[in-house]
């Protein structure tokens, strides 16, 4: 029973952490202060039920989930590279609204509120993942393949690009680079592994409905990417462990769901607040959020 | 033609609720420059605190709405002092208050969802079912008090903003926040006097709000989208221009779900500011200085 949990956790800690690396791609590295990255986690978890519940194998489900959310994380990108800094943040804020609006209203294609269930455990073809014992197996091969390319980017000549971008925009467009467009690529990689997070998370929970991804469901990864430490990947694998597993004690105290639910918001509320306040680059952070 | 003046009306309602709201945010804005997310959970926070003096405790409602509105402005004392000046301090970003203020909101509906559960309250102090007939449109006296008691807050807050010295100190720090130290005039205290003054705005926004609609946690995320939305078209940083820019996206949303489902409305607001943040970041009525940046 407890193994089970333990599993559990695992792989949820495994979802978050594509997920927050993924943000850290964007957010730290780039420095494009993307609240909507809920969004895109959303897209890929919709994209890849609707597909494998119509018998798309899950393999190609799982890649499109990834893809998809890059061509919408491009639109946004596209859409709003004028904008900078606060009216950035409040755009992409203003995304994650409209796509749970489309999530919660577009009834013939979402099941709207009563969200889709029964979407299929993963079928790879030569073998099918039932247990959950073997699904972590694939989220940590998943996520483990996903800081290795988020770390191989981010330390190419183009992730140093990227980091340059972050720290003066103007003096890379002087060096002749396309700004506009590297930001574009960026947000779309950033987005493509949120999709694939996704992806992993209504294959696991097998049914997904808009209230898993309202607009408070931001707090929890913006929290982990700025208590880790703008642009560190180490300490935002760190942040995640901490952070997903700070809450669970509440569990075994035997508060009931319904306090539980609040009091995990105001812990990662507070523990945001706190680190923006007196340690804004987070722990291992290597330069301060502008 | 009657189906549109009852259209008409229902977005005058719903604007003139944006505009509170937007009228405190914008006001905090014009002198901090940053933009204060949470100010829409003290919107809440009043709502709520009326709830527990006039329905759960019983005291006189006049005397309820009174305290409400002082607490409301003595919570946005708190946020400034305990928050945002420490933030300040470290001269934290633009970037970085906006961060906080999207945790301080989260928090705080937490904290009410936490106290009061998640489900729907009312407070019924005024039955608002008798309706008016206005050339074949309906509208109840609740809501016409509403929109009058709005339009006298408008008045008086552009009346304080030119007249009284603690405006006028407003008006300048607002305008450059150098000059105004240098005249002598104390931007921190300035910044604490916003916040009280927006804050206690925003506790009549939810006096009123809690007599017209049904009370939830999670309300004040909606109104600070709209409030905000309505302020970024009218133009940020000034308040006459956030109050019409909120009535006008009170009237675009009704005309909306004319055509779409209502659950779209939030959207509908969404893509207008999306637009305007595009194509005009300043608002109708703003400006922008010469090196392009939003006054």
């Amino acid at each position: 029973m407890l193994s089970a949990y333990i599993i559990h956790l695992l792989i949820l800690i495994g979802i978050y952490l594509i997920l927050c690396l993924s943000l850290q791609l964007a957010l730290g590295y780039t420095g494009l202060l993307n609240l909507g990255h809920i969004a895109f986690y959303a897209i890929g978890a919709y994209t890849s039920a609707l597909l494998t519940l119509s018998g798309v194998p899950f393999i190609v489900s799982f890649l499109m989930a990834g893809i998809v959310s890059a061509l919408f994380g491009y639109l946004l990108a596209f859409s709003t590279n004028k904008l900078k800094g606060d009216y950035l943040a409040l755009a992409t804020l203003g995304f994650t609204f409209v796509i749970y609006a489309i999530a919660l209203n577009w009834t013939d294609l979402t099941n709207g509120a009563l969200g889709l269930a029964g979407i299929p455990k993963p079928d790879l073809g030569i073998l099918q993942i039932k247990s959950n014992a073997f699904y972590l197996f694939f989220v940590s091969i998943t996520a483990v393949f996903s800081y290795l390319i988020i770390n191989k980017i981010v330390k190419s000549p183009f992730g140093k690009v990227l980091e340059a971008i972050r720290d003066d925009e103007l003096a890379v467009r002087i060096l002749g680079k396309n700004t506009f467009k590297i930001k574009n690529y960026s947000l779309a990689v950033s987005a493509f592994f949120a999709g694939i997070a996704g992806s992993l998370y209504a294959h696991y929970i097998t049914f997904i409905d808009p209230s898993s991804f309202g607009f408070m469901q931001i707090i929890p990864i913006l929290s982990i990417v700025i208590i880790g430490g703008i642009a560190s990947l180490r300490g935002t694998v760190l942040a995640t462990f901490v952070l997903v597993l700070l809450p669970e004690p509440l569990r075994f105290i035997g508060f009931p769901s319904s306090v539980v639910g609040p009091v995990r918001q105001i812990i990662y509320a507070l523990m945001l607040l706190l680190i923006l306040m007196y340690r804004p680059k987070g722990f291992y952070g290597k330069v301060s959020l502008e | 033609m009657s189906i549109f003046i009852q259209l008409l009306l229902n977005g005058l309602i719903a604007g003139a609720i944006y505009a509170l709201v937007a009228a405190g945010f914008s006001l905090i804005y014009s002198t901090n420059k940053f933009i204060h997310f949470a100010h829409g959970v003290v919107v809440t926070f009043a709502a709520y605190f009326l709830y527990l003096m006039f329905a759960v405790l019983g005291i006189n409602f006049c005397l309820s709405v009174i305290f409400t509105i002082i607490c409301a402005g003595l919570l946005g004392w708190i946020i400034n002092e305990f928050v945002y000046k420490t933030m300040r301090k470290r001269k934290a970003s633009s970037v970085i208050l906006l961060i906080a203020s999207v945790a301080l909101l989260i928090l705080l509906e937490s904290l009410i969802l936490l106290f009061f559960g998640p489900s729907v309250k009312t407070i019924n102090f005024l039955e608002g079912g008798i309706g008016v007939n206005i050339f074949g449109a309906m509208i109840t006296s609740l809501q016409i008090v509403i929109i009058f008691i709005a339009i006298i807050l408008f008045f008086g807050l552009w009346l304080f903003m030119k007249k009284t010295i603690l405006g006028k100190a407003m008006r300048a720090v607002s305008n450059n926040k150098d000059v105004a130290e240098i005249v002598g005039i104390s931007s921190k205290q300035i910044y604490a006097w916003s916040f009280i003054v927006g804050s206690s705005i925003a506790g009549i926004a939810g006096v009123l709000i809690s007599m017209e609609q049904n009370l939830d946690p999670v309300m004040g995320t909606n109104l600070i989208i709209k409030g905000f939305t309505g302020s970024i078209i009218g133009g940020i940083g000034s308040v006459p221009g956030a109050i019409i820019g909120a009535f006008l996206l009170g009237l675009v949303e009704v005309l909306g779900i004319w055509f779409l489902p209502s659950g779209y409305k939030d959207a509908i607001a969404f893509i207008v500011l999306f637009m305007f943040l595009i194509f005009r970041p300043q608002g109708i009525f703003g400006k922008k200085d010469f090196s392009g940046k939003i006054i």
